[in-house]
């Protein structure tokens, strides 16, 4: 055997394995994951697609079905003829609705999901992009005592950390908040109140361009192929299509505060008192934050710099510790009163 | 040393929950009192706690996690003391493991006094932490340390202010050169007979939503246990969403607390584990935690900032009083100026690198003549003299070549090579933490390490991995974050350690350096040796990288870096506890490790089936394969039989090649495991056993990625308590050294094909 031809097949292979076992869409691990989803799990994700169907007012179909549980036509089919037999589902000229023992199942899965999103956002450090994905897993393994134990660690939340309303117990669900991002007007000021978490990759372009629950943006510019506005003192611009993945309300009398900057934009040896911490920090980031001593009203001073620029070494209370860059950018400061020291 | 049993007047009764206690492992005979030591990093904890206990110590884990313990005793006043050193927070308010233990220790266990070392130079800081202590027990002791400091900084600090402020006893002290620990002594037995009893500051400075709240699930609690002493804390914590405490609360563990602090209940000594509930349970817990959470709301929509910003305003009114700044000039000047030089743009790379090139050049060259000295008398010397006095009491041949052929040999072997350069490597890493240089390196770098999904401070425990693996593996733990903390375990092995530097060394000078010309032979291997170390980092970055994107995707992330004031480090405590510290890990490897391994060596050579030994049976079985990734079968053989310690591997392949070659003039015998004076009689052997450039190359590679040594697993495993990621660590270096070396062999024909 030539190396060569050695060579060339054992990277043929390893192509073939990195392809097959890449992370998350890899085939081995769809299939696993198929696997492992038991006849209980399949039921109760295919009422939360009828319910989503339900929600966004869009025909329910077989398609639609194998497309987002990952299953094959006829696998989906035996499924919904099993909901129908359950009296779970009905179908009316090929496309599929809830009936209303399907709804109350599809709701109750649908709280334990919030709940549990919910949960990560609070009291984890799970980064935004794993929410879902690990309430998607864990949503199926969650019994209603654990879900109630949960709600009441969370004090009874009424939004998952996406700003969709988490259904009660008793299966009533509040109205989606907001109108989409595309429709405010220019000039003013709005506050996101809702992002949408699916799908996956239109999620992550929002989370990459900063956008949280709780900002405040004003609309510079709307124009079929862009979106650009103005929210922390900073522009952004994003496609419509992702732009409608987010939902907004008006701010009636937007409070005049100082401008704020954020910690992350000061230079050596600057002085700033902190304000705020952004919305966007939760869970155990934001704890470890407050507990290092980041409270409203606190002396930062930016002390030192690595060789790049990150981290940053801040002075506060007395101790120095350093930040990363994109940490430091959740402070919210204003100029000391002594303004820039020595 | 009296343990006196019988409770003496009930003042003096000791008030810590001896089951509770016990549940966490410490051991309580001969004890009177039970001191817990808490406070925020580098305060000087430790050194306070050294200072208390001299010699009489000992650490260890706190049950089911990774974090280290100190406990020691004291004996003061005809009373013997057990003082337990908790992990240094900032706070007791989130859910980090640290912070869960020390609240858990203090709430649960009870301890007699709780002393809290603050920094007298950053009081408001430290008060933060001393006042949530103080909400949860009334019985601690203030030890005001690093007033030297303080002093020289021209600080005035107030400890009678303070110790009104806080209403328990303040002590300064200068920990490190033993100042105040005698009061320190005092105040604690007297807190701890109760002959001093404290009335601690509670928080008060609260907004009155939250003074409200606070107010009425304090009295819940009360309600719900009459006379527990901290009802207002647990109050605090539901309001909070503390699951745990809402837990214990519900379980009845609180209620038993409450059971155990009742001056009737200490009669008897010990207590008997307390099942009594609670006289009536008429309120009921669950009802209690309800209506925390939705009082919750009222607060604010942040219920922790609140409460995190209450406790700091109230430190900082307290701090005020008591601390007399000189005007704020000029405090951290010096800190500042080496700050400025270490992590600066132009120098602070190259200072690094030759800081970290003088700490490796010292090593090896100070290891090199120590470890001739032992290999001479641990090999040469009492070996011989061993065999000489086992064949004169007329031992069996097989029972003589197990014992001291194998196991011995594999042990000393281990001692000599590993011993000196352990010694004199941490002691020097060491110091440079004590300096504080070290977490500006983990700054420095953190930037690098962010890229690769990793933490800054896996630039330490890699550096560490640079003198052993293990030891690098167990510092991960300053790493607070658990996937980060992963990633440094799992890549640690790419860092090249002590144990095969010497393999490196030889080969690199056999066959690299001796194509060179002379005069260029000794740098030219130096290179090879350097660059083998250099591909390691640059493994450790790529599979960090792969790893926080695959298998590791989605676990939990923080970060964050203190970094410490510079202090003189304590030279010579430094050296001699560490020096112990690596000679006693050393021992233990050479004889748990290294001495198994020897008696399989030496098996493997001279059983024999069908007349030939096991090792000549494996060396055929793995020849070809070994040669498709451009190895031999010998290489192969011994790094399976050679698992334990990386450092027999190279005398293990002289005696195999000896053993299969037949080579009649070198080697001491089957299963004896040797090494040669000259590089050229070694050479001789090796080429007989069919090494050629290729397979020295491939060698090296393969000795950089190949499955961490035996210590090191079970390290890996004692740390992450988990069989599959110790799986993972042993098993991906292995595939990353094979693909290596296949690669690097289909190479090397293709380019001598042309
Ligand atoms: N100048 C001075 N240095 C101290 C004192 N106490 C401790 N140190 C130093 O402070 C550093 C941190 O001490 P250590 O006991 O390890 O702190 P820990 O992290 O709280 O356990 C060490 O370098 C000590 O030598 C003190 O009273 N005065
Ligand atoms: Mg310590």
């Amino acid at each position: 055997m030539g190396p060569l031809a050695a060579l060339c097949g054992v990277i043929l292979l390893t192509t073939a394995a990195a392809w097959l076992f890449r992370p998350i869409r890899g085939r081995a691990w769809r299939w696993l994951r198929l696997v492992q989803k038991t006849e209980r799990v399949l039921i109760e994700d295919a009422l939360k697609h009828l319910y989503d169907c339900e929600f966004r007012r869009a025909p329910c179909t077989l398609q639609s079905l194998s497309g987002a549980l990952e299953i094959s036509r006829n696998h989906a089919t035996a499924l919904l003829g099993r909901l129908e037999g359950l009296d779970l589902v009905n179908r009316s000229n090929g496309s599929y609705r809830l009936a209303t023992a399907g709804r109350r199942e599809a709701l109750r899965v649908v709280r334990i999901h919030r709940l549990w999103e919910r949960y990560l956002a609070e009291e984890t450090g799970y980064a935004a992009e794993e929410w879902h994905i690990e309430a998607e897993h864990r949503e199926h393994e969650t019994s209603a005592a654990e879900a109630e134990e949960m709600a009441l660690r969370l004090s009874f939340p009424r939004y998952d950390p996406h700003g969709a309303p988490i259904p009660t117990p008793s299966g009533e669900i509040g109205p989606a908040v907001g109108m989409p991002l595309t429709q405010a007007r220019l000039g003013d000021v709005v506050e996101v109140v809702h992002m949408e978490d699916e799908p996956e990759a239109i999620y992550g372009q929002l989370l990459a361009e900063g956008v949280h629950l709780g900002m405040r943006l004003r609309l510079l510019e709307s124009t079929p192929h862009s979106l650009r506005f103005e929210a922390d003192e900073e522009e952004h611009v994003l496609a419509p299509i992702i732009a409608a993945n987010v939902s907004v309300v008006p701010i009636v009398m937007p409070v005049a505060t100082e401008p704020a900057r954020h910690l992350s934009d000061l230079s050596r040896n600057e002085e700033a008192r902190v304000v705020a911490l952004s919305p966007a920090c939760r869970g155990i980031g934001r704890r470890r934050l407050l507990d290092l001593g980041f409270v409203p009203g606190t002396l930062v001073r930016v002390e030192n710099m690595g060789p790049g620029g990150d981290p940053v070494a801040l002075r506060v209370r007395g101790a120095l510790i350093a930040l990363r860059r994109d940490q430091a950018r959740f402070i919210h400061v204003t100029a000391a009163e002594k303004g820039v020291a020595a | 040393m009296t343990a006196s049993a019988t409770a003496p007047a009930c003042v003096e009764c000791p008030a810590h929950n001896v089951a509770n206690l016990t549940k966490l492992g410490v051991d309580l005979s001969q004890v009177d009192f039970v001191v817990a030591l808490a406070g925020n990093p580098n305060t000087g904890k430790s050194t306070v706690f050294n200072a208390l206990t001299g010699l009489h110590q000992r650490t260890g884990n706190w049950p089911g996690k990774t974090v280290t313990r100190a406990e020691g005793s004291f004996g003061f006043g005809g009373k013997r003391f057990k003082i337990v050193d908790l992990p240094g927070t900032y706070s007791l308010l989130s859910a980090s493991h640290d912070e869960e233990i020390a609240r858990n220790f203090i709430l649960f266990a009870q301890p007699d006094v709780t002393v809290i070392v603050v920094d007298a130079t950053c009081l408001e800081r430290n008060l933060n932490l001393a006042l949530q202590v103080l909400e949860i027990t009334d019985r601690a002791v203030i030890c005001l340390n690093l007033m030297d400091e303080a002093k020289r900084r021209g600080l005035q600090v107030d400890d009678r202010r303070l110790a009104r402020d806080l209403g328990v006893p303040v002590v300064p002290t200068a920990a490190r050169f033993g100042r105040g620990l005698p009061e320190l002594n005092q105040a604690i037995a007297e807190v701890a007979s109760g002959r001093t009893v404290c009335k601690p500051h509670r928080i008060n400075g609260q907004s009155p939503a939250l003074a409200d709240a606070v107010g009425r699930i304090a009295a819940g609690v009360e309600g719900l246990l009459p006379g527990l002493p901290n009802a207002r804390w647990v109050a605090l914590r539901l309001l909070d969403s503390d699951g745990d405490i809402a837990a214990a609360l519900r379980s009845g563990e609180i209620a038993r607390l409450q059971n155990a602090s009742m001056p009737a209940a200490a009669g008897e000594s010990p207590q008997p584990p307390p099942r009594a509930e609670p006289a009536s349970a008429s309120p009921d817990p669950t009802a209690l935690v309800t209506e925390a959470s939705t009082l919750r709301w009222r607060v604010g929509p942040d219920f922790h900032q609140t409460l995190v910003e209450s406790i700091y305003a109230e430190s900082a009114r307290i701090a005020d009083r008591a601390v007399t700044h000189p005007g704020d000039k000029a405090r951290f000047d010096f800190d500042r100026s080496i700050d400025r030089l270490v992590t600066s743009r132009a120098l602070g790379f190259p200072i690094m690198f030759v800081l970290l090139l003088v700490v490796f050049w010292v090593t090896i060259a100070g290891a090199n003549y120590p470890s001739h000295l032992l290999s001479v008398l641990l090999l040469d010397t009492i070996h011989p003299w061993l065999k000489a006095a086992s064949a004169a009491i007329g031992v069996p041949g097989w029972i003589d070549g197990l014992l001291l052929d194998g196991m011995y040999l594999g042990a000393g072997w281990v001692i000599s090579v590993m011993l000196p350069p352990m010694a004199i490597f941490f002691p020097l890493f060491t110091l440079l933490e004590d300096f504080g240089y070290l977490p500006r390196v983990a700054f420095n770098l953190d930037s690098l390490f962010r890229r690769a999904g990793a933490h800054g401070k896996q630039a330490l425990t890699m550096a560490m991995g640079f003198g052993c693996n293990a030891a690098g593996i167990v510092a991960t733990r300053i790493i607070d974050s658990p996937r980060e903390r992963l990633i440094a375990i799992l890549t640690n092995n790419f860092a090249l350690c002590n144990g095969r530097w010497p393999t490196q060394i030889l080969i690199a000078s056999i066959f690299i350096g001796g194509m060179a010309p002379p005069y260029l032979a000794g740098a030219i291997s130096a290179a090879a040796v350097v660059a083998v170390a250099v591909l390691g980092v640059a493994l450790t970055f790529v599979t960090s990288w792969l790893l926080s994107r695959t298998v590791l995707r989605g676990e939990v992330s923080t970060f964050h870096l203190e970094l410490p004031p510079y202090r003189p480090p304590r030279v010579l405590k430094t050296l001699y506890t560490s020096l112990i510290d690596r000679t006693l890990l050393v021992l233990w490897r050479a004889i748990v490790f290294a001495a198994p391994a020897g008696a399989v060596i030496w098996l493997v050579a001279n059983v024999h089936i069908a007349g030939v030994s096991i090792a000549a049976h494996a060396v055929r079985l793995f020849d070809p394969f070994a040669a498709a990734i451009g190895l031999t079968g010998v290489i192969l053989l011994a790094y399976i039989i050679a698992i334990p310690a990386n450092e027999i591997v190279i005398p293990t392949v002289l005696m195999l090649s000896v053993l299969v070659t037949g080579i009649s003039d070198v080697g001491s015998g089957a299963g004896v495991m040797f090494e040669l004076d000259s590089q050229s009689a070694t050479q001789r052997v090796l080429e007989a056993g069919g090494f050629t450039l290729l397979v020295a190359i491939n060698l090296m590679l393969f000795s950089l990625c190949h499955n961490p040594c035996s210590t090191t697993i079970y390290t890996i495993w004692k740390e992450t308590r988990s069989a599959r990621w110790t799986a993972v660590a042993s098993l991906m270096p292995v595939a990353v050294g094979i693909a290596l070396c296949f690669v690097t062999a289909q190479l090397w024909r293709l380019v001598s094909l042309l």
